[in-house]
């Protein structure tokens, strides 16, 4: 069975290794700081405590006032996994560095993160769209997208609660 | 005077509606005389944007989408989104929901390892006679999920607490069926292709996969396993109760394109241990759980995955509090077993690059989501 580690162990291997490297705890993950990332990212992958060897999971979160990427990362000696984040605050231009020299299977991850919700990986060797067109208007999975082009409305909103559908017009009788 | 001839690099487009390519998706190779040098892909041509739609919808709402993504093995998509909504809302599931669940994921990784030998098969050269047979006893598995679920291929079988139906009467001799028939057939295929010897002119040392690479370029299922590690995310994180069935894992040693495809048609012989097993000790009682249908599972997030046919598959999922989830994210196998085409390609003949696109197994409904 996998050994889901706590945000305290991962925020104590990341201190040994990477002094000054974690931005806060939370119970089940750590957030790195992002100029220590990539550095603390290869520290975690190579030291055989952690022997994180294996990115399962990368995916970015609109949180509206900030953008988050969430890293899954195993083990398979060890049979652990860690979660770890990484925030970019800057909610209009938001930017972390590429996990690309430490992972290569970021490539394609990073890349999808950066076509759907615009955040842009600095260092990655090839940054650009990968499902949309180059010049499609905005990321559609921020959470300020609200509109596709053409005014369609995305989802089904009155199932959602959000956007309940109006009352039909009462049919008056006589 | 040399006599030897000069040749210039120029682009190939593989693709987007090409046979090899399994769907719609290009490659565009750059080959300078028969040697391909580079590759790059071009995708999103089937990109239907379904995290986004998913953030509008109930968490029920939301699992007809998985069966789309893959939908050469929607039991196993269904399966793992519904696994991460328990993990968030901390759904138990009956024991006969589970070996349900069990008996289907094999199931489908029967026919969808099926479609990849035979269509694999088909790429390498040997035209049709086996894509023909592996349809043939995949045609039996669609059956039984037909009779299921309703549906052939997007099933929409699983349910958050357990699975829709309780299985029809039936189904139990159309599995014996398909278990006594089987394995013949592999017993076929490999008499036809293990031992040829343009089969293995035509795989052996064909885009090649270091274990460090592999790791590195986060691949997974056959992908990781061909190249030599035993890594199965039901043996090393089992779930719907995958700890009490015996089967192997079945690796490969020289990580190339022959080896993936062993480790396919070996895996098939364990997943009819499996289905023998889970067939046997089908426990009684109910088949699901019962959940409120506007489930608002409590703040927080989840990531589920299990061992669909095509590698690992996780399901990201957050949590408002609200009818329907923050964040949806799939974690799809095939799109980053795509990761390594490149390192797999570059050196080779064009020949071997459609080889190697083959071996991976890609379905472009999973790639562009």
């Amino acid at each position: 069975m996998t050994r889901w580690l706590s945000g305290q162990e991962v925020a104590d291997w990341a201190e040994s290794l990477v002094p000054g490297s974690v931005a806060r705890v939370d119970p089940g993950c750590c957030v790195l700081k992002p100029e220590a990332l990539v550095e603390t990212m290869r520290a975690l992958r190579t030291s055989p405590q952690s022997d994180l060897v294996y990115l399962t999971n990368l995916c970015g979160v609109d949180w509206w006032d900030h953008f988050e990427v969430v890293y899954h990362l195993q083990s398979f000696d060890l049979n652990h996994i860690a979660t770890i984040k990484c925030e970019a605050w800057d909610h209009d231009k938001p930017s972390l560095p590429s996990l690309v020299p430490v992972f290569h299977g970021a490539w394609m991850q990073e890349s999808e993160a950066y076509d759907l919700l615009g955040i842009r990986f600095d260092g990655h060797p090839n940054l650009q769209r990968i499902f949309l067109w180059e010049g499609y208007p905005g990321h559609p999975l921020r959470k300020d997208f609200v509109s596709m082009p053409g005014g369609l409305q995305p989802g089904l909103g009155e199932f959602a609660g959000i956007n309940p559908r109006p009352e039909p017009p009462t049919k008056v009788v006589g | 005077m040399s006599n030897v001839i000069k040749s210039e690099p120029f682009i190939v487009n593989i693709g987007p509606q090409h046979p090899s390519t399994h769907g719609v998706f290009r490659v565009k190779a750059t080959v300078d005389g028969e040697k391909v040098i580079d590759a790059e892909m071009v995708m999103g041509y089937l990109h239907r944007s379904m995290e986004k739609l998913a953030e509008e919808r109930t968490y029920t709402q939301n699992i007809p989408f998985t069966d789309r993504t893959d939908y050469l093995s929607s039991m196993s998509n269904n399966l793992g989104y519904v696994l991460a909504v328990e993990k968030l809302a901390g759904i138990e599931v009956p024991a006969r929901g589970q070996a349900i669940r069990v008996i289907m994921a094999e199931l489908q990784r029967l026919a969808s390892h099926c479609m990849a030998v035979g269509t694999f098969v088909n790429d390498a050269g040997a035209w049709q006679t086996p894509v023909m047979w592996a349809f043939r006893e995949r045609e039996k598995i669609i059956d039984i999920f037909e009779m299921t679920s309703g549906a052939r291929l997007t099933c929409n079988y699983m349910r958050i607490g357990g699975v829709a139906f309780d299985l029809r009467p039936g189904f139990t001799e159309l599995v014996e069926k398909v278990l006594r028939e089987f394995p013949p057939f592999l017993d076929e295929m490999e008499g036809m292709l293990v031992g040829n010897e343009i089969f293995i002119a035509r795989t052996r040392g064909v885009g090649v996969l270091s274990p460090e690479l592999a790791t590195n370029a986060s691949l997974s299922g056959p992908m990781l396993r061909g190249s030599g590690i035993a890594w199965d995310i039901r043996k090393a994180d089992p779930y719907c109760g995958y700890e009490q069935y015996d089967f192997e894992i079945p690796i490969g040693y020289q990580g190339d394109a022959f080896d993936r495809f062993i480790v396919r048609l070996a895996e098939m012989r364990e997943s009819l241990k499996i289905v023998r097993q889970a067939l046997d000790g089908l426990p009684g009682g109910p088949h699901s759980t019962q959940v409120p249908l506007a489930l608002r599972p409590p703040k927080g997030e989840a990531y589920a995955r299990v061992e669909s046919s095509k590698g690992e598959l996780g399901y990201y999922v957050v949590s408002d509090e609200g009818p329907s989830p923050y964040r949806f994210h799939i974690r799809p196998p095939s799109f980053i077993n795509l990761s390594a085409l490149k390192e797999m390609t570059v050196g080779g003949t064009i020949a071997d690059a459609i080889v190697s696109l083959g071996s991976i197994d890609i379905v472009i409904g999973e790639v562009d989501r």
